[in-house]
């Protein structure tokens, strides 16, 4: 009996850990959200929380998940990633050139989650070699991505089954048709609600990313390359800053080139002007997250929170009937508060680690 | 003569670079080969370039239009510029020029004499205004909250929009009034009103930071806020002083920007304006770690990046490829201005040279 409670509390304070409260701080917001929609868009056919609510949410932000999850990695080292929103433009484009110029699906793919990561890997050797700042570096491949989209073209690419009926000639167009009207249906009904390709995608990538971050030397590797010591601490810890640096960034390049992926599934075409300022929804829904922009702490689960605090922030947004820029008020609001709360966090912080330095001093001289 | 003496003392106490090695490492060198090219490129393939005619007492030409296009980047770079220095960024200033634009075209379309000048003053004064108002409310987050500037003005980046759509009622406003339009479209003394007004700016910013003390004191916060507020500088004064002027100056851009057109886009006027402003900041030699920074080269950086994009349309490139030549810019001066890659070379040449002294003794 003791030892269930003891169990009990040490379980309860792992999850009330300093660490954790800007994580839970935005789980509180998405379920007061979800309270809110509940008492307000509740009808007598349904409730508003239920299946096709989560469902659509995930259909509509699959490739900001994407974008998160790989953004997660870079501020984590103190970068940032202002690239992925053109690479989601250029790549939806190359995508949707190939396919319609005859191409099968699988090489398509392939070419397109590499063009993401060449752009990442790009960003890391300017970051990393040349010693340019990641938010210089990243913008120049950010106007090198949409210059590119704009010459692989500069209107609309729609990729739909031949009108002909000449699949043979186009295999990929139709393949990737039927990969984005794939689903699997549950319940019946308004109650209706699927599964997508997307979805699965989106999930696996950030299972996949979680068990990287918390589990790997590279994970290990990529939070003190945030401690902001230039990766001093990771040398000495036998750890590898220099090429872990490079690979944070490659990581952000391949999540965004899957996102483009997934943006081409989502609107079934291509578009130079896709993405726009999506680096800047990816960062925002990271902090809301509880990532600090300063890097070091942060969570995979934590941006995927604040990936659907920024999406419900929109349903709610259009339930209530109000005009799309409210939203973005919205958003400014709530970002504006998680980065007051973060802020509070983070001066305890620091006084914590002051109060333990001079401890460390009192008890031996020689530790600094 | 003054320079052989120099040399030749130079040649004598090793120590002091000379004159050829002051002129490659100087901070204006990339940014300024870079617009002679552009600009002797443009005069080469289209041979009218850079001529300038007089017409009706203004003056006219390719390179009077560059000057024209390259105001609004400029107000925004001075006060992205000092900002930089300051060791933050400031994020917002594209949605700050939908949001002076937004209001001052809001209260013209609703006042009796959009006409007269006065009422025309007044629209600018409260443009100025919102945009000094966005300026303090993104200095205090910095100075007194101490958050990132990042994030404290990415804020105003993400709802700025959406308040100045407020402010027009999701329309696109458009108002016929003169007066204010001239800020845009007119002439002064021949040249256009929007260069005259960045000619204006800018001595203006020059005289305030580096004839008096502030511009050293601004370095000393972006090098070491810590140090300079232990030495005695009012740190969170200055930075709150900085974000202000950059939101004014924004505020500026905004309605030089949009008074030709007279149309209110909040969606559209400044979109990824803050970037080009970056960018200039950037081109013109002044790191973003914060620290020294080069107002000189910020107004090259305006000047190249304007060239860029008419030299662009002369060279008979789709205009939409513009952003892949800005990359291209962006990369090499970034590269050739690397320190990084500096010392690396340095090392290398220090090591052949070790290898030579070797290989003789």
């Amino acid at each position: 009996m003791r030892t269930r409670a003891a169990r009990f509390t040490r379980i309860l304070s792992r999850l009330t850990d300093r660490r954790f409260l800007p994580v839970l701080g935005t789980l509180l917001t998405l379920v007061i959200m979800l309270i809110l929609g509940q008492i307000f868009f509740s009808t007598r056919r349904g409730g508003f929380i239920s299946m096709p609510l989560f469902s659509n949410l995930l259909v509509d932000n699959s490739y900001l998940l994407l974008l998160a999850v790989g953004m997660t990695f870079v501020i984590l080292t103190g970068g940032i990633d202002l690239s992925v929103g053109a690479v989601v433009a250029l790549v939806g484009l190359v995508i949707a050139r190939l396919l319609t110029s005859g191409v099968p699906l699988i090489p398509t793919l392939i070419l397109a989650v590499l063009i993401g990561t060449s752009c990442g890997v790009l960003i890391g050797v300017m970051v990393q070699v040349f010693g340019i700042q990641p938010f210089i570096a990243s913008l120049a491949v950010m106007f090198l991505a949409r210059g590119l989209a704009n010459i692989v073209s500069v209107i609309s690419i729609g990729i739909t089954i031949p009108a002909n009926g000449r699949t043979d000639l186009y295999p990929g167009q139709a393949q990737f048709a039927a990969l984005a009207s794939w689903s699997i249906k549950f319940g019946e009904g308004r109650g209706i609600w699927r599964i997508t390709a997307p979805m699965i995608i989106a999930f696996t990538v950030i299972t996949i990313a979680f068990l990287v971050l918390h589990y790997t030397r590279f994970g290990r590797t990529v939070y003190g390359l945030g401690q902001g010591d230039g990766g001093t601490a990771v040398q000495r810890m036998g750890l590898r800053p220099d090429i872990s640096k490079i690979t944070v960034y490659a990581v952000s390049g391949t999540c965004a080139g899957i996102a483009g992926l997934l943006f081409a599934l989502y609107t079934r075409s291509g578009y130079c002007l896709s993405g726009l300022g999506m680096e800047l929804d990816a960062i925002a829904a990271v902090v809301i997250g509880g990532t600090l922009l300063a890097g070091g702490s942060g969570f995979v689960l934590g941006s995927v929170c604040g990936v659907f605090v920024y999406g419900l922030i929109q349903v709610l947004n259009a339930r209530w009937g109000l005009q799309s820029w409210w939203a973005k008020v919205f958003i400014g609001a709530v970002l504006l508060v998680f980065v007051l709360l973060q802020r509070a966090l983070t001066i305890q912080r620091t006084r914590r680690k002051q109060a333990a330095l001079v401890m460390a001093d009192a008890i031996d001289p020689e530790f600094r | 003569m003054t320079q052989d003496v120099i040399n030749a003392v130079g040649r004598e106490t090793v120590s002091a670079p000379s004159l050829g090695t002051r002129i490659l490492t100087h901070h204006l060198l990339w940014p300024a080969v870079a617009f002679v090219v552009l600009i002797v490129a443009c005069g080469v393939f289209s041979p009218g370039f850079l001529d300038i005619t007089i017409r009706d007492g203004h003056l006219f030409g390719q390179l009077i239009d560059i000057l024209r296009a390259s105001a609004t980047p400029l107000l925004l770079a001075l006060g992205m510029c000092l900002v930089i220095a300051s060791g933050g960024i400031d994020l917002s200033v594209g949605a700050v020029m939908a949001m002076s634009l937004a209001i001052s075209l809001t209260f013209l379309k609703g006042s009796a004499s959009a006409n007269s000048v006065p009422t025309a003053l007044v629209a600018i004064g409260l443009g100025l205004l919102i945009g000094l108002a966005v300026g303090l409310f993104n200095g205090t987050m910095v100075s007194v909250l101490k958050i990132q500037p990042f994030i404290a003005t990415m804020i105003i980046m993400v709802a700025g929009r959406g308040i100045a759509m407020l402010m027009t009622k999701g329309q696109i406003t458009t108002v016929y009034a003169a007066p204010f339009k001239a800020i845009g479209s007119g002439f002064f003394l021949g040249l256009p009103i929007p260069v005259v007004i960045a000619a204006v700016v800018t001595v203006l910013v020059l005289v305030v930071v580096r004839k008096t003390a502030l511009g050293t004191l601004l370095e000393s916060i972006g090098i070491n806020r810590q140090a300079a507020h232990l030495a005695g500088v009012p740190a969170g004064a200055i930075i709150l002083l900085v974000y202000g002027l950059c939101g004014l100056l924004a505020g500026l851009a905004g309605m030089v920007y949009g008074a030709p057109t007279m149309a209110a886009d909040a969606n559209n006027i400044g979109l990824m304006k803050e970037l080009d402003a970056i960018l200039c900041v950037v081109i013109g030699g002044t790191s973003l770690a914060g620290g020294k920074f080069y107002l000189s080269g910020t107004v090259i950086g305006a000047l190249v990046l304007s060239t860029l994009e008419r030299a662009v349309i002369i060279f008979r490139f789709p205009s939409q490829t513009t952003p892949l030549f800005k990359a291209v810019v962006v990369i090499v001066i970034c590269v050739a201005q690397s320190r990084t890659l500096r010392e690396r070379i340095a090392r290398r040449s220090l090591r052949v040279q070790a290898a030579k002294g070797e290989v003789t003794r």
